[in-house]
């Protein structure tokens, strides 16, 4: 008697599946609104990040040498202290983001700030830190 | 260890007892009026075993939200601590956290967009090898090079 959520997701799928349904559109006709960009940038940079972790993870298990010896090569390359900025403004954001909007992730879960108006300001805010946290980070 | 309580032993008046029988019912005996006139023998529930609940009383997905929480701030912890105190065994605690922490995440992804038995079970197989890899390859790291925290402040450094 009655089923689980996850037995009627699956019942969802396969019908439509056997059915050969196409998909509604959704993200294609729907309004983008900050809440949305921001859910799929934190999805983005969580992937993202962690691709770059297993990727760093296989390097170090593959490649020859040691660390040290592949960012002096990396230096040696001397590209200048604003690619070096960029470079690092490119991981601090990530990790920044995702942080940041983790902890709001928590607030959520803790059952509070889910008004509208509270949505947005925690949003904003999150956005607002990112940036100034990853341009001090990149300056460092 | 479900209680069945059988109404029509209790209640003389031949009240149907299939209504009453349900063993996934964890709610008290609907008193029908008839049989108000014996309330000492209602007071029995008719509930059921986790057992039998199996499938949708299983609290295996509300302990995964609650770990993943916990890794979470445990996770968020571990950056002060890391640039505060760096050591081995910070590295290596990195090194699980973070590979857990994106095994899980991920795992959260693949729920949301992959679809269908089979696809499921390889898109998750192939999530776990991935997973092993980096944390193996994280640990190797650890071990045999400069270790987590030190590559961070080299490469910062630069």
């Amino acid at each position: 008697m009655g089923t689980t959520a996850k037995e009627e997701m699956n019942k969802f799928w396969s019908k439509n599946a056997k059915l050969n349904r196409p998909m509604s559109p959704h993200i294609t006709i729907y309004k983008w609104s900050v809440p949305m960009m921001m859910s799929i940038t934190h999805r983005g940079t969580g992937v993202g990040l962690s691709g770059a972790i297993s990727a760093f993870a296989l390097a170090a298990l593959v490649l020859p040498g040691n660390y040290p010896d592949y960012l002096d090569m990396i230096h040696s390359l001397s590209m200048g202290p604003y690619l070096i900025g960029l470079a690092k403004f490119g991981i601090a954001f990530p990790v920044s983001y995702h942080t940041l909007n983790g902890i709001r992730h928590l607030w959520w879960d803790l059952g509070k700030g889910f008004r509208i108006p509270e949505v947005y300001r925690t949003g904003y805010t999150v956005i607002g830190l990112s940036i100034i946290a990853s341009i001090a980070l990149a300056s460092l | 260890m479900a209680a069945i309580v059988r109404l029509s032993s209790v209640c003389r008046r031949g009240v149907n007892p299939l209504f009453y029988q349900s063993t996934l019912l964890a709610r008290p005996l609907v008193v029908p009026h008839k049989c108000q006139e014996q309330p000492h023998l209602l007071t029995a529930r008719i509930h059921a075993s986790q057992a039998l609940y199996a499938s949708s009383g299983s609290k295996a997905a509300s302990l995964h939200w609650t770990a993943e929480r916990v890794l979470s701030i445990l996770l968020l912890s571990m950056g002060p601590i890391a640039y505060f105190n760096p050591s081995p065994v910070v590295d290596y605690s990195l090194a699980a956290a973070l590979t857990l922490h994106g095994h899980w995440g991920i795992g959260q992804v693949l729920t949301d967009y992959v679809h269908g038995d089979t696809k499921v079970k390889m898109a998750n197989a192939g999530l776990f090898l991935l997973s092993t890899i980096t944390f193996a390859g994280l640990c190797y790291f650890n071990y045999n090079d400069v270790g987590i925290c030190k590559a961070i402040a080299l490469l910062w450094s630069k």
